[in-house]
């Protein structure tokens, strides 16, 4: 009975930390993200709430949150709200296998910084990454907007040719590590001293290339792309409705993909203990945001493409290579033991 | 027993997704005009009524294409976990099962089917 109380509290708090974690650093990457981009191009960012502007995303999601209630005329109103949670519920579930560091022990008890350490984590990534797309194509379809519709069926193009390539890509890893447990994957990086970037460079720059794409960032933001279809899918949304999808797609999204991207190729939280006791943990989220300052880097450097290159590039330059790669890998393992 | 925190998980985030969407009603201002639900197209007029139309036929053979690749692909998960115990038996198994998806994809290919649909509108 003890045992079944203590249960109950870890994962109540742990539901509590991934919570506090991702909705509190999605609202501040919206601030980083801006004065990176600010300085990247020579002008300051926000400056003018709080020092450094550092009170901004509270005052961004004050004012979203006050803004008036508007429902366009003609939208599917089940539709409309569903696509909403549709966005952000799989983003945050993402989160759930995340393993933030080491196992540790508290009262005897031995606790894993993960909310379900499942055994086919690997899969439930692709399984909820999926899933997103469903929250852009029921926004496009539901606002009864040209603008929406043509945006969010980019998307789906966009998410349906990069799934498969990323299926392939991380295939090569589970083949290495021998399981699809987070666990068991950053256990064996650990054991083995080598990152599986050595063995697998091909495999992670395909990827980088899906993170991307999965996540809506330049160069694959046909499904925005300002200049054309102003932000495409969510251009009826307004107020804290509209406020959820950027949220979800550029900062929640982006981030656990960059924490997946760091379990299978970076060796999750491994590294020297230099930090004491967090040692881990603190590797971890070095890694991950070093991944995800990659990924604004190029944002905010690189040109758009056209929806026909990028769709076209996945099927045929990216899929064989990831074949390619897979059978590569196999014979690797095969016969080296 | 690791599916519960899964499922607790669900159920706080679904929670919350409703308070968020609601926010704007309880703190927002709520005067009607006229024009405030009108969609927006550029500030003119609408063409249509609905923009809920038909699509080209480009994307539905992007979906037919997803739903062949994605599939094998889960085929191949239970395989590569359990590739060091398969010996000889996976490996030439799976290099069969390989090259067969390769030729569908050379197919694919041969029929243009990985070609970006829309410029067969401008003909």
């Amino acid at each position: 009975m003890n045992d079944m109380i203590f249960t109950a509290i870890v994962i109540a708090v742990k539901i509590l930390v991934v919570l506090a974690v991702t909705l509190g650093l999605g609202a501040y990457l919206t601030w980083y993200e801006r004065k990176f981009a600010g300085h990247l191009q020579a002008r300051r960012g926000p400056t003018v709430v709080g020092p450094f502007g550092l009170l901004q995303p509270l005052a961004d999601g004050l004012k979203l949150m006050t803004k008036a209630p508007i429902l366009p005329k003609g939208i599917d109103t089940k539709l409309y709200y569903m696509a909403i949670m549709m966005a952000l519920v799989p983003a945050i579930m993402l989160f759930a296998v995340v393993p933030f560091g080491p196992s540790f022990k508290i009262m005897g008890h031995e606790v894993k910084p993960i909310v379900a350490n499942l055994n086919i984590a690997i899969l439930y990534v692709f399984a909820m990454g999926s899933m997103a797309a469903y929250g852009t194509l029921f926004a496009g379809w539901a606002s009864n907007s040209k603008y929406a519709f043509i945006g969010s069926l980019r998307k789906a193009a966009l998410i349906v040719s990069y799934e498969v390539v990323l299926g392939f890509a991380a295939l090569s890893v589970i083949l290495l590590a021998g399981s699809m447990n987070v666990f068991d994957i950053v256990d064996s990086q650990i054991k083995s001293g080598i990152w599986y970037i050595v063995y697998q460079p091909i495999s992670f720059v395909l990827f980088l290339f899906c993170l991307l794409a999965e996540s809506g960032r330049v160069p694959f933001d046909i499904q925005e792309a300002e200049a054309e279809l102003v932000t495409g899918y969510n251009v009826e949304y307004g107020g804290m409705k509209f406020g959820i999808f950027p949220l979800a797609e550029w900062y929640l999204n982006v981030l656990a993909l960059c924490a997946i991207a760091t379990v299978l190729y970076f060796g999750g939280w491994s590294g020297p203990h230099i930090f004491g006791p967090f040692s881990g943990f603190i590797w971890f989220l070095v890694k991950t945001f070093g991944l995800l300052f990659f990924v604004l880097w190029v944002h905010w450097t690189l040109p758009r493409y056209q929806a026909k290159d990028v769709v076209e590039f996945a099927w045929k330059y990216l899929l064989p290579i990831s074949i390619v790669n897979l059978v590569a890998t196999a014979f690797f393992v095969y016969f080296k033991g | 027993m690791a599916y519960i925190g899964l499922l607790s998980l669900l159920a706080v985030m679904l929670g919350l997704s409703v308070i968020l969407i609601s926010l704007n009603w309880l703190l927002g201002p709520k005067k009607k005009e006229p024009y405030k639900t009108y969609p927006y197209e550029c500030g003119v007029p609408l063409y249509d009524d609905t923009a809920q139309t038909t699509f080209h036929q480009g994307y539905y053979i992007l979906g037919l294409l997803l739903l062949l690749f994605d599939i094998e692909v889960a085929y191949l998960f239970p395989w590569a976990v359990v590739y060091n115990f398969l010996g000889v038996f996976g490996f030439i198994e799976v290099f069969l099962f390989l090259v067969i998806l390769t030729l569908g994809l050379v197919y694919a290919w041969k029929k243009e089917a990985l070609d970006w649909q829309f410029d067969l509108e401008s003909l």
